[in-house]
C-alpha cells in the first residue's frame, strides 16, 4: 500500500529528527505578575516567551508567572490575545539570579495585533499585505445562525451568500469576489487546517473564528483548489493554564412566512377562465358558470405554509493545564419547515473534543474529534414540476383542500404535475440522515527553537443514508371509480434506500522556520507536503409492493414481491488523489515592509495525463506608513497600510474523477427476445481529454487598510482584478461528431470589483455602541468561451417552454436573454400589419423585431435581465448601555434581476397573478397585460422581458435586544456571565419583487436567481439565554 | 545556522523521497466500467457494441448537447402532426410550441426539436461507426461477426435515411472525426442516398433471414428489414424499377405475412408479429425516468388523452383523416378513439374526462394501466409499445406504388387487394376490391397507405416524395420547393463555421 510505505519512511525521518542535541547554557529565573494596564486585573493564560528559544510559560489564575531562562540577557515576549504584544531585555548581573519583572499589557483596540488565521500559520493583521477578513465569535454568535455559512452573511465585503433554498438544511451558495467559473464557483473550506466538504457538520457555537482569503496571494498556498477563495474555520479550544469554563447557549423561536404573493381568489380566477376558455372557442367549466357564488375559495399557500419552532442547545467546556489544553462542545439544534413541519426538519447532534498536550519543551500533540448525526426530512423545492410551492401557486382557488369528510379534495380543472400541494406534503417521506466523524491528531516537535516540524493526519467518514417512500394513496376514490383523476393516487407503494459512503483521509507534513535577522529584518519559511485521498461509494436499492403503507416500516425486505422482481439496484465507486509540495516565504523589513511568496504544486488523479501537475505562485508586498514622520504627525492617524499582491490558483474541485478519460460503460441496453430479455449494450459515452486541467485563476488586488482616532475608525478598501482563465466549458460540437464533448480548458470569465468596509466602535462607559457597514461591487463578465465562441444556454423554464438563461462573450455569467416586448396589440388591423407576428391578435403581446428581418425567431433575443447585483451591502449596528445591548444587521443587493418563473403557463388552467386582472379586455385597456385565452398562438408566455423582476431588496436580517445580569445577579445562579435576549430575524424585506423570497440563490452556476418556486426563508423570532460557569 | 541547514535538508530529503512514491498514488483507475484500451477484445465485446447501436434507438426524448435541456424528437412529430393526420394536442398552444410552428409551416432554424432529430442520428451514427472501426479486428467467428457489422450498418442506414427525408443532403460520416475533422460539409441528396443503398446492400449480405432467428433474437435487424429499408429508399428516389426487384425479392422470400386480423398488431400481442418488418423495441418496468429513457417509450404518455387518462394528450387525428376511411373500415377503430369509447381499463372516453375539446386520440401507441403495473410510483412511466417503423403492408404497398409506375398493374391491384383483404378481416360488405386503372389506381393506392399506415410516423414524408405537399398542405402554409425539408439547426450551422448550407427557403 503506498501510504503505508510513506507512513514507514516519516517514521524514520522522525526517530532521526530526536537525536537533537540541547543547547545548554548559563540561565537566570524571572518571575512576576502581568496586569491589565487600565483596569489592573491581572491576567491569566499570558504566554510569556524567551525570546529565540522554545522556552516558554503561561501565567497563572492569578496571572503569575516564573520562567527559567537560558541566556543570562534574556529578551522575554508576553502576548495574549487583544493585547499589544510587549517585550523586556533583562540585564543581569550574575547566573542564577532571580529577577522580578511586573508587566501590564495594553488593550488593543486597533486590533493591530490580532493573531489572524492564514492558511498554515498565523499573522499579525498589521502585517498581512493580501486580502483577509475575519470574523471573530461574537460576531458569529451575534446572530444565531441556522446554517454555519450564514454566519459568514454580510459580515464581510466581497463575498455573497445567499440560500439555495429556505427550506431547512438547505445548501448555501458563496460566491467570493463574483463568480469565477462556468463550472464549481464555492470556495474551499478548511476546518483546522483540513479540506473539508462543507461545514454544516458544525455548529455556530463550536467556531471561534472565520478567516475568508479573497486574493489569489491569500489563497495561494492552497494551489489548485484555492481559486475560488478560501474559508478557514477555526473551531473553539481550550487555552492553557485557563480556568476550567462551561458556556451554554440556547434559543427557542418560532418560525412563520414573511409573506403570501397575491394571486387570483375563487371567483376571479373562475372569471378569467370563463373569459380564457370562450376566447378559445372552448365550452365554459359548468362547475365555473357562476363566478360570483365561489367567493374567496383556498388560500392554498396558507394551507400549505404553518408555523414552525426552532430550537438549539449548545454546551462548551474549555479548561487548560500548564501543559495542556482541553475543549469540549456539544449542541442540539432542530427546525422544522415553514412548510410541511416535521416533513421539512432539520434536525443536528454535533458532539466534540478537542485537546492538546505538551510531552516536552521541545514536543506537543493534539487531537480533534468530531462526531455530527444529521437529520434532514426534505420536501421538493425549487423545480417548476412537482413541488408544494409551485402546486400551491398554481392550484386552481376553486377546489378546497379537504373535503368535508377530512380527506383531500382534487382539482377539476388542472392536471399532470399541479395537484393538490397538501396532500403531497402528507405523502412524502424523504429523510436523508449522516453520520460523519471528522477526526484529527498532529504531532509537532521543535527542533530548534525557531524550527518545528509538524505532522498531521485527518480523517473525515461520512455515512449518509436515504429513505424514500411514497405510500399509496387514493383520495378516498376507488380504482373503479370512472372519474378518478390521473395524478391524485398511487397503487403501488414504493421504496427507495441508498446508502452513501464518503471516506475521506489527509496526511500533512510541515517545516516552519523562523528566524530574526541580525538587521532587525524577520524571515518565516513554511515547507509542506501533503497527500489527500477522496473515496464515494454508494449502494441504491428500490422495491415497491411492500406489505405496509406505515413509513417507519418501510424497508425492502418488507416487499411483498419476491427478491427476483425487485427492479432496481445501483451502486458504484469513485476516488481520487490529491498530492502538493508548498512553500510560503514572509519577509518582513523593519517595520514597513511585509514581503510574502508562496509556490504550490499540486497533482490530482483527476487531471489528464498530459497535466498531473500544476505550480501556482504568488507574491504579496504591503507597506506600512504609521512609522513615518508625516505620519506620526498625526494624531489622529493611528495605523495605514497599503497593499498589494498577485497569485495565481487553480479551481479543480469542479472536476470528476473521470472526465479526462472515455469509459466505456455497461447499459446501454436494448430488449431483444419475445420474452423481452435486457442484453448488455456498452460504449463510450464522452470523447476522452487527456489535456484536462485546472481551472487557472489570476488575481491582482490592491488595498488599504487605515486606522483613524486610536483605532476607533477602521477602514478596508480593496479593488481586485480576477481573470480566471482555462476554465472548463463543455463548448459545443458540430452534432455530426456524435459523442458528447467533455470539458475542455478553453473558455475565460473576468471579475472586477472594488469593496469597501467601515467601522465604528466606541467602548466608553457607560454607553459604547459601535456601527460599520460594507459594500462590495463586483462586475462579471465573459471573456472567452473556445474556439468560436459557441454561447451557451441554460436554465430551461418550463412555463415558457425554452431556455432563460444565456452565456456569451462578453457579457456576465448566464444572464437573462429572451425577447424585448412592446406593449399589446390595440386592434386586429395593428396585429394584421405586423408581418413578423402571423398568428397574433388584438390582446397579443408585439414582441420586438430586432433584426428588422420580418420574423420574430432567435436573433431576436436580447439581453432581458442580468441576475448579478451592481453591488451588495450590510450595516450593523450595535448599542451597549448597562446591562442591555441592542444590535440591528441590516443587508441587501441592487440592481440584480430575477425570472419569475413559478407560474405554469403552459397549462392554461393554473391560477393566476393578481395582475392577471388587469388583462387586456379591449382597445386601450391596458399595454402591459395580454388578454387571456386558452390558445395562446402567439405564444405571449415565450421568454421575455415580461417575466424579469427587479430583485433588489433591503432587509432586516437581525434585531436583536438582550441584557446582561450584573454579577451579583449571576452569581447567585453559580454563573460568571448571564445574558438573556429576543432576536427577530428577516424582520423586514423591501423589494419590489414579487414571488415569495428575493433572496435566491443557483441552482448550479449557470443557473442563477430563476424563481421556480423557491422555498422562502422565514421570519422568526427567538429568545435566548447564554450563561458562563 | 549550520544546524538549521542540516535539519532542513534531513526534512526535504524525507519529502522528496515521500514524492517519489507520487506515481502511483495519483495513478487511480476507474473501478466502473472500462476504458476504451481495454474494450473491444472479445466476442462478448463485440456483442455489446452492437447492442450500444440498438440502444440509440429507443431515444425519443434526447438531451441536448450543449444545452441544458431534454427536447423528443418522436416519428410522429414531423411524420404524423406536420401533415394532415393529426394536430399537434397537448395541453394548449404553449406545449411544445415550436411544433405548432412546424405543423403551420413557420417552424424556424432555431428551434430545439431540429437539433434533437440531428443530435441524435448523428449520435447513433457515432456508435455504429466507433462499431465498425474496432469490430473487424476482433477475434471471433466471422458468421457472427459479419452478422453483427450487417446489423450496424442497417442501423446506420436507418439514421441516414431518417437524416435525408428530413433535410435533403446531409454530411456523412462513415468513422470517427479528429478534431481536426469536426466541421463538415453536406453531401447532396443523391451522395445521401448512394451512402445508404451501399450500406443496406452490404448489411443484406451478412444479415440471416427472419427464420433464422432463434426466438432469443427476436426484434434484431433481418436481411428483410434491410431489405426493405432499401425498397423505401429507392422508392423515396423514384427509382421504380429497383424497388420493384427488391419488392420483388421480399415477397417472394415468403419471411413475412399479415397478420390476419389488424387490431392485433397494435396490442402487446401483437409486438414482432408475422407482418413485422422493424420494429424499435420498447419494454415497460423502467419506471418514468425522464432523461434516463431506459428501455421504455415515451409515445404512450404523450399521446394518451390528459385529464383523468394521465397522458399529456398530443397528436390528436384530425376530422380530414377521420373522413379518408371508407365506410365500415374496421381499421378505423383500430387507430384511434373516438367519444364513447372505453380507453382499455382507463374508463371511457368523455370531453369531461379528458379536459380537452378534442374527439380523437390515437390508439395505435395506447397501453393499459394493467400494462404498466411496474411504475415505482411514476404516474408517467415508459410505455412498452414497440415503434412499428415498417411493417409488410408498407412493403406491399411501397411494391404496387412501384408496380404501378413500371406498368405492372396488376401486381399493383393485387397488392393493394391483399392489403384490403386483411382490413376486411372476412366481412365482405365492406372494402371491395380495387378495380380501378391509371391515376385512379394511385390514388387508391395513395388511399390505402393513409389508411393503412395511419398515425404511424409515414405521412408527411409520404406526401412530398409524392409531390403533393402544395396541394394536400398548401392551406397550411406549406409552399413547393421549401417545405419538402426542414431547415438545416441554426446551431449546426454556425458550428461548422458555415460549411452547412441552409436548405432553401429557410
Amino acid at each position: 500500500m503506498t501510504h503505508l510505505k510513506m507512513m514507514n519512511k516519516i517514521f524514520i525521518a522522525f526517530i532521526s529528527l530526536c537525536f537533537s542535541s540541547h543547547i545548554i547554557g548559563q540561565n537566570i529565573t524571572v518571575s512576576g505578575v502581568v496586569k491589565d494596564l487600565i483596569s489592573g486585573e491581572s491576567l491569566p493564560g499570558v504566554t510569556v516567551l524567551e525570546k529565540n528559544t522554545y522556552n516558554g510559560v503561561f501565567t497563572d489564575v492569578n496571572g503569575n508567572y516564573t520562567i527559567t531562562t537560558s541566556s543570562t540577557s534574556p529578551v522575554i515576549l508576553f502576548s495574549f490575545i487583544g493585547y499589544t504584544k510587549q517585550e523586556i531585555a533583562i540585564e543581569s548581573v550574575s547566573q542564577t539570579e532571580s529577577k522580578v519583572v511586573d508587566v501590564s499589557l495594553k488593550l488593543d483596540v486597533a486590533g493591530l495585533e490580532e493573531a489572524v488565521v492564514m492558511g498554515y500559520g498565523n499573522q499579525d493583521r498589521s502585517k498581512i499585505s493580501g486580502s483577509v477578513a475575519t470574523i471573530g465569535t461574537k460576531e458569529i454568535t451575534s446572530l444565531p445562525v441556522l446554517r454555519t455559512e450564514q454566519a459568514i452573511q454580510g459580515r464581510t465585503s466581497g463575498v455573497q451568500v445567499s440560500q439555495n433554498s429556505g427550506q431547512p438544511g438547505s445548501t448555501q451558495s458563496i460566491r467570493i469576489r463574483g463568480t469565477g467559473s462556468l463550472n464549481n464557483s464555492e470556495p474551499l473550506f478548511v476546518v483546522d487546517g483540513i479540506p473539508s466538504f462543507g461545514i454544516d457538520y458544525l455548529n455556530a457555537s463550536d467556531i471561534e473564528s472565520i478567516t475568508v482569503l479573497k486574493d489569489a496571494a491569500s489563497a495561494a498556498i492552497y494551489g489548485a483548489r484555492g481559486g475560488n477563495g478560501v474559508i478557514l474555520v477555526t473551531t473553539k479550544k481550550g487555552k492553557k493554564s485557563q480556568k476550567a469554563q462551561i458556556k451554554y447557549d440556547s434559543y427557542y423561536g418560532m418560525q412563520e412566512p414573511s409573506k403570501y404573493m397575491s394571486l387570483l381568489n375563487a371567483e376571479e380566477y373562475a372569471i378569467l377562465m370563463n373569459e380564457s376558455r370562450s376566447a378559445a372557442g372552448y365550452a365554459p367549466y359548468s362547475d365555473l358558470l357562476s363566478p360570483e357564488t365561489l367567493g374567496e375559495g383556498t388560500h392554498w399557500q396558507k394551507e400549505i405554509f404553518e408555523r414552525a419552532p426552532i430550537m438549539n442547545h449548545a454546551f462548551n467546556f474549555t479548561s487548560g493545564t500548564e501543559s495542556s489544553s482541553t475543549a469540549v462542545g456539544g449542541s442540539y439544534f432542530v427546525q422544522d419547515g415553514i412548510i410541511g413541519g416535521e416533513k421539512s426538519q432539520f434536525e443536528r447532534y454535533t458532539f466534540r473534543v478537542s485537546s492538546t498536550q505538551d510531552g516536552t519543551d521541545r514536543f506537543r500533540m493534539g487531537q480533534n474529534i468530531n462526531f455530527t448525526n444529521l437529520s434532514r426530512n426534505a420536501l421538493g423545492e425549487n423545480n417548476e414540476f412537482a413541488t408544494p410551492v409551485v402546486r400551491a401557486l398554481n392550484m386552481d382557488p376553486v377546489t378546497p383542500a379537504t373535503r368535508p369528510d377530512g380527506t383531500y379534495a382534487y382539482s377539476n380543472f388542472i392536471d399532470s404535475d399541479i395537484a393538490n400541494p397538501a396532500n403531497q406534503i402528507a405523502n412524502t417521506f424523504d429523510n436523508w440522515t449522516t453520520n460523519r466523524f471528522v477526526g484529527s491528531a498532529f504531532a509537532e516537535y521543535d527542533i530548534l527553537h525557531n524550527l518545528s516540524y509538524k505532522s498531521t493526519f485527518s480523517a473525515d467518514l461520512s455515512l449518509g443514508s436515504q429513505k424514500v417512500f411514497m405510500p399509496t394513496f387514493d383520495l378516498g376514490i376507488g380504482s373503479n371509480d370512472p372519474n378518478r383523476p390521473a395524478y391524485e393516487w398511487r397503487e403501488t407503494n414504493v421504496l427507495i434506500q441508498s446508502e452513501n459512503k464518503y471516506t475521506n483521509w489527509q496526511w500533512e507534513n510541515l517545516v516552519s522556520y523562523d528566524q530574526d535577522l541580525k538587521n532587525g529584518d524577520k524571515l518565516g519559511i513554511i515547507a509542506g507536503y501533503s497527500a489527500l485521498f477522496n473515496e464515494y461509494s454508494n449502494l441504491v436499492g428500490v422495491r415497491d409492493s411492500l406489505s405496509s403503507n406505515d413509513p417507519d416500516q418501510a424497508f425492502l425486505n418488507n416487499s411483498i414481491n419476491s427478491a427476483e422482481q425487485a427492479p432496481q439496484s445501483s451502486g458504484g465507486i469513485n476516488q481520487s488523489a490529491f498530492l502538493s509540495t508548498f512553500i510560503r516565504t514572509n519577509y518582513e523589513i523593519g517595520d514597513q515592509w511585509s514581503l510574502s511568496g508562496t509556490v504550490r504544486r499540486d497533482g490530482s488523479s483527476k487531471f489528464g495525463e498530459n497535466n498531473r501537475y500544476g505550480i501556482f505562485p504568488s507574491f504579496s508586498a504591503a507597506f506600512n506608513f504609521t512609522e513615518l514622520p508625516w505620519v506620526i504627525e498625526k494624531d489622529w492617524i493611528e495605523f495605514i497600510k497599503l497593499r498589494g499582491s498577485w497569485g495565481r490558483n487553480g479551481n479543480a474541485d469542479g472536476i470528476g474523477s473521470f472526465d479526462y478519460t472515455s469509459i466505456v460503460y455497461n447499459g446501454l441496453n436494448y430488449t431483444f427476445g419475445t420474452d423481452q430479455q435486457i442484453v448488455n449494450g456498452a460504449g463510450p459515452v464522452n470523447t476522452s481529454n487527456p489535456d484536462l486541467k485546472w481551472e487557472t485563476v489570476e488575481q491582482t488586488n490592491v488595498g488599504l487598510d487605515v486606522d483613524l482616532f486610536q483605532g476607533k475608525l477602521n477602514m478596508v478598501c480593496d479593488y481586485f482584478v480576477k481573470n480566471t482563465n482555462d476554465m472548463l466549458a463543455v463548448v459545443p460540437v458540430p452534432g455530426v461528431v456524435g459523442f458528447n464533448p467533455s470539458a475542455t480548458n478553453v473558455a475565460s470569465a473576468k471579475n472586477s470589483g472594488i469593496e469597501l468596509a467601515l467601522n465604528y466602535k466606541n467602548f466608553d462607559n457607560p454607553m459604547s455602541y459601535s456601527f460599520g457597514g460594507n459594500i462590495s461591487f463586483i462586475k462579471n463578465e465573459v471573456t472567452g468561451l473556445g474556439e468560436g465562441g459557441q454561447p451557451i444556454s441554460s436554465g430551461n423554464v418550463f412555463g415558457a417552454g425554452d431556455f432563460v438563461s444565456y452565456t456569451e462573450i462578453g457579457m456576465p455569467i448566464a444572464y437573462f436573454y429572451g425577447y424585448e416586448t412592446g406593449g399589446i396589440f390595440q386592434t386586429n388591423e395593428e396585429a394584421d400589419a405586423n408581418i413578423s407576428q402571423p398568428n397574433a391578435q388584438a390582446g397579443d403581446v408585439i414582441f420586438v423585431d430586432q433584426n428588422l428581418d420580418g420574423t420574430i425567431d432567435g436573433d431576436d433575443k436580447v439581453m432581458i435581465g442580468n441576475p448579478h447585483p451592481d453591488f451588495t451591502y450590510a450595516m450593523n449596528c450595535e448599542v451597549k448601555y448597562k446591562g442591555f445591548d441592542l444590535s440591528v444587521f441590516l443587508q441587501g443587493s441592487q440592481g440584480n434581476d430575477i425570472y419569475n418563473g413559478v407560474f405554469r403557463y403552459d397549462l392554461n388552467t393554473t391560477n393566476l397573478p393578481i395582475s392577471a386582472l388587469e388583462r387586456w379586455t379591449g382597445e386601450g385597456s391596458t399595454n402591459e397585460y395580454p388578454r387571456i385565452s386558452h390558445t395562446d398562438p402567439n405564444q405571449n408566455n415565450r421568454v421575455s422581458d415580461r417575466f424579469v423582476e427587479d430583485g433588489s431588496y433591503f432587509r432586516i436580517k437581525n434585531m436583536q435586544l438582550g441584557y446582561t445580569l450584573n454579577n451579583t445577579t449571576s452569581q447567585k445562579v453559580g454563573a460568571s456571565n448571564v445574558r438573556v435576549y429576543i432576536s427577530a430575524q428577516n424582520l423586514l424585506t423591501i423589494t419590489k419583487y414579487s414571488g415569495l423570497d428575493p433572496e435566491i440563490g443557483s441552482r448550479g452556476t449557470l443557473e442563477i436567481a430563476i424563481d421556480r418556486g423557491f422555498y422562502p426563508s422565514p421570519r422568526i423570532f427567538m429568545g435566548g439565554v447564554n450563561v458562563t460557569f | 545556522m549550520k544546524q538549521i541547514i542540516t535539519y532542513s535538508s534531513i526534512i526535504f530529503a524525507v519529502i522528496i523521497s515521500l514524492v517519489s512514491c507520487k506515481k502511483d498514488f495519483l495513478d487511480i483507475n476507474p473501478l466502473v466500467g472500462s476504458t476504451e484500451a481495454n474494450f473491444y477484445q472479445n466476442e462478448d465485446d463485440a456483442l455489446s457494441a452492437t447492442i450500444a447501436c440498438y440502444n440509440n434507438l429507443q431515444q425519443e426524448v434526447t438531451p441536448l448537447q450543449g444545452l441544458g435541456g431534454l427536447a423528443p424528437h418522436f416519428r410522429w412529430y414531423f411524420g404524423d402532426v406536420v401533415s394532415d393526420d393529426t394536430d399537434k394536442g397537448g395541453s394548449g398552444d404553449g406545449d411544445e410550441p415550436d411544433l405548432l410552428k412546424f405543423e403551420s409551416f413557420q417552424g424556424t432554424s432555431d428551434s430545439k426539436l431540429l437539433l434533437a432529430e440531428w443530435q441524435t442520428a448523428y449520435k447513433g451514427i457515432a456508435y455504429c461507426n466507433i462499431a465498425l472501426e474496432n469490430i473487424p479486428g476482433i477475434a471471433m467467428d466471422s458468421d457472427t461477426k459479419d452478422m453483427l457489422l450487417g446489423e450496424i450498418r442497417f442501423i446506420r442506414a436507418y439514421w441516414y435515411f431518417n437524416l435525408t427525408t428530413m433535410f435533403g443532403g446531409v454530411p456523412l460520416i462513415d468513422g470517427l472525426l479528429a478534431p481536426s475533422e469536426y466541421q463538415q460539409v453536406k453531401s447532396t441528396a443523391e451522395e445521401t442516398w448512394a451512402f445508404i443503398e451501399a450500406d443496406l446492400s452490404q448489411a443484406m449480405l451478412g444479415l440471416p433471414k427472419r427464420s433464422e432467428r432463434p426466438l432469443s433474437e427476436t426484434g434484431r435487424a433481418n436481411w428483410g428489414a434491410a431489405a426493405s429499408l432499401l425498397l423505401k429508399s429507392y422508392v423515396y428516389q423514384e427509382k421504380w424499377s429497383e424497388a420493384m426487384e427488391v419488392a420483388d425479392d421480399i415477397y417472394n422470400s415468403g419471411e413475412y405475412f399479415l397478420d390476419l386480423n389488424y387490431a392485433n398488431i397494435f396490442s402487446s400481442l401483437g409486438e414482432n408479429g408475422s407482418g413485422s418488418v422493424w420494429e424499435i423495441q420498447y419494454m415497460s418496468g423502467s419506471g418514468g425516468n425522464w432523461g434516463n429513457q431506459l428501455e421504455g417509450t415515451f409515445t404512450n404518455v404523450f399521446q394518451r388523452a390528459r385529464g383523468q387518462f394521465g397522458g399529456y394528450g398530443f397528436n390528436i387525428p384530425t376530422q380530414n383523416f377521420v373522413d379518408e376511411f371508407e365506410e365500415g373500415d374496421p381499421r378505423l377503430g383500430a387507430s384511434l378513439y373516438q367519444v364513447g369509447d372505453l380507453m382499455g381499463d382507463r374508463g371511457p372516453f368523455t370531453l369531461e374526462a379528458t379536459g380537452m375539446p378534442h374527439l380523437y386520440y390515437c390508439k395505435k401507441y395506447f397501453n393499459t394501466a394493467a400494462e404498466e403495473l411496474d411504475a415505482l410510483g411514476d404516474p408517467n412511466p415508459n410505455g412498452l409499445t414497440n415503434d412499428r417503423v415498417i411493417r409488410y403492408a408498407d412493403v406491399l404497398l411501397l411494391r404496387a406504388e412501384a408496380a404501378y409506375h413500371t406498368g405492372a398493374t396488376g401486381i399493383a391491384l393485387e397488392m393493394v387487394n391483399e392489403v384490403r383483404s386483411r382490413a376486411r378481416g372476412g366481412n365482405l360488405d365492406i372494402l371491395p376490391d380495387v378495380t380501378a386503372g391509371g391515376p385512379y389506381l394511385l390514388e387508391a393506392i395513395y388511399h390505402e397507405r393513409r389508411v393503412e399506415l395511419g398515425l404511424e410516423g409515414h405521412r408527411f414524408f409520404d406526401i412530398v416524395r409524392q409531390n403533393r405537399g402544395q396541394q394536400i398542405l398548401g392551406d397550411e402554409g406549406f409552399i413547393s420547393g421549401t417545405h419538402e425539408l426542414f431547415p438545416i439547426p441554426l446551431a449546426e450551422i454556425s458550428l461548422s463555421g458555415g460549411l452547412l448550407i441552409q436548405n432553401p427557403g429557410y
